[in-house]
């Protein structure tokens, strides 16, 4: 960034506004996080300073912990279907000649959808009362012993919870991946298919490695988004039942705004920006890796 | 001749089965959203008998209840006025900044180009209790400046990244030209820079205005008060005021919150898609 104007007034103008606002709604909430985690609070009355107690009952809390496996269970099923199911269709629109803008526009549409509508409609989707599409769809099949009501059966909830976020964003990371499918510079497949290479072949070893560094960084932004999800397991169960599908976020929720325990709940707020920076780190170490 | 014609039906086949495929597909995800419209056409009682057949006398009795009980014009007045504001602010202070950031003199520009896009990586949920208890003191609990400040400063992070990735292919001899025709800084960015960063502007407010639209988890930690709510909050709302769920009003209700959202989407397609896509590679 090299720049050209040297006065130092103007830059101050054009700079300070964004930088008090960017301090003030993200910097200085990360570093009160950090130093109401090491206190005791419940809202009213002097803060009490407890040293490391928040992080020892966090990593002896068996709820947090169900939460974390939980979470992760989370990630994999999010980031699976976002990923393998949008690279596939990038990868099959690739292949179409004609609507693909309208395909594209229509597969897009879920992820302009506010996440309660989109919570209000699995819920009516998985509901037995009256009977939802997916105990509909399922005894149509002939599976109608699987019917039943798929959020409040404790097996099926964390899956149930999601789905929906799943299916939210898989558009979206179609449209990225197929951007990046069609930049590829086709003078490199055609030499590969003039080779003798099969359009198979030619998708795994030569194109899917060329999008490589795409996929990381999607692969990057789904994790850590999926690490912190929230709005659909909070808005479908909260949760529940028992803690059958709860994430870190909703725990980290119902710990400083039900309980109470404002120095708790920052300590598991710390906790999961550190989760979500170890997974960045533990990706651009596995990319490097890759590279050589 | 025989091998021929097997090889033609097979590429026929494989058409066929490639269309099915992708159909199938588009109804996992448009279906959902199209029953929603149509079962808010439906009265409540035919929606639970047959909730998936199409309306057999589409009535719009759903819409004119959401519509009469009246709630529904303050949440989306309450959205008009958080997003609105929240635009305002992010075009205005993202765009300023990148000016800064890209074509001023400073030894400091790099290090505060990092500094501002090291926030992509901030989950919002770390601002939740931090601004939760400076509201709560300040009392500007259900307020939408509660809601407005974190948006804004959620969305500087990208914004700037793409206000700086654009004005460095401002050429910087335009801007010296205009400086010894005797142009001010300001008169510069107003008079040169704003005008050219046009698709800039559009891709950006496109994609916040949705997203902040959108919004659930800041809404639902600093509103909780009905004259402050938004037009989101609204919908998870309206369920617990009818006791058993009205879903034949809930879906009305949705319809009419994810219509200014689709109004922008399709209006602006290629914008929308172009700056979610950025936001989530540019990690």
């Amino acid at each position: 960034m090299k720049g050209i104007i040297k006065n130092k007034v103007a830059y101050l103008v054009f700079l300070l506004p964004a930088l008090l606002f960017y301090l003030f709604a993200v910097f200085y909430p990360i570093i009160d996080s950090i130093r109401l985690s090491f206190v005791s609070w419940g809202g009213i009355g002097p803060q009490k300073y407890v040293g490391f107690d928040n992080y020892i009952r966090l990593f002896s809390d068996s709820v947090m912990w169900e939460s974390f496996f939980n979470n992760l269970v989370y990630v994999v099923i999010v980031v699976s279907m976002q990923l393998l199911i949008g690279l596939l269709f990038a990868v099959l629109l690739t292949y179409m000649q004609k609507n693909v803008t309208i395909v594209k526009t229509l597969y897009y549409i879920p992820c302009i959808i506010t996440t309660v509508a989109v919570g209000q409609m699995f819920r009516s989707m998985y509901a037995t009362q009256p009977m939802g599409l997916f105990n509909i769809v399922l005894s149509a099949l002939g599976l109608g012993d699987l019917v039943r009501s798929w959020l409040a059966d404790v097996d099926t909830v964390l899956v149930a919870v999601s789905l929906p976020e799943g299916w939210r964003f898989t558009g979206m990371y179609m449209v990225i991946y197929y951007a990046a499918l069609i930049s590829i510079d086709t003078e490199v497949s055609e030499a590969a298919i003039i080779d003798g290479a099969s359009k198979w072949k030619t998708l795994w070893k030569i194109k899917l490695p060329m999008i490589k560094p795409v996929i990381l960084l999607t692969l990057t932004m789904c994790i850590t988004g999926a690490l912190r999800g929230f709005d659909i397991p909070y808005l479908l169960t909260n949760g529940g039942p028992g803690n059958a599908s709860e994430l870190m976020s909703t725990y980290m929720y119902k710990q400083a705004f039900s309980s109470l325990q404002f120095g708790y709940g920052s300590a598991i707020a710390v906790f999961i920006i550190v989760e979500s920076i170890i997974a960045v780190i533990i990706l651009r170490l596995v990319g490097r890796r890759g590279e050589k | 001749m025989r091998d021929n014609e097997v090889y033609k039906k097979l590429a026929i086949l494989k058409k066929v089965v490639f269309a099915i495929v992708i159909i199938l597909f588009l109804l996992i995800q448009v279906y959902p959203v199209f029953w929603v419209f149509m079962a808010s056409l439906k009265p409540t009682v035919e929606l639970s008998a047959s909730p998936f057949s199409l309306p057999s006398a589409p009535t719009f009795e759903n819409f004119i209840k959401v519509i009469k009980e009246g709630k529904i014009w303050g949440y989306m007045i309450n959205s008009v006025k958080v997003t609105g504001g929240s635009l305002i602010l992010i075009m205005a202070l993202s765009s300023m900044a990148g000016y800064a950031l890209s074509k001023f003199v400073s030894r400091f520009n790099n290090a505060l180009y990092s500094f501002f896009t090291f926030g992509i990586m901030i989950p919002v949920q770390i601002t939740l209790i931090p601004l939760f208890i400076f509201y709560s003191r300040m009392d500007i609990l259900n307020t939408s400046f509660s809601l407005i400040l974190p948006q804004v400063g959620f969305a500087l992070p990208l914004s700037i990244m793409m206000f700086v990735s654009f004005f460095t292919f401002v050429p910087n001899e335009l801007i010296e030209a205009a400086t010894i025709d005797g142009c001010t800084p300001y008169g510069i960015f107003v008079k040169i820079i704003l005008p050219l960063a046009k698709n800039t502007f559009v891709t950006i407010a496109s994609m916040y205005s949705i997203l902040i639209w959108n919004d659930f988890i800041f809404a639902n930690t600093f509103i909780s008060k009905d004259s402050a709510k938004t037009v989101a909050m609204g919908l998870k709302d309206y369920v617990g005021a009818f006791g058993n769920v009205d879903w034949g009003l809930t879906f009305a209700a949705i319809t009419i919150s994810i219509l200014p959202p689709m109004i922008v989407y399709f209006a602006l397609n290629k914008h929308v898609t172009a700056g979610m896509s950025a936001g989530a590679v540019k990690g």
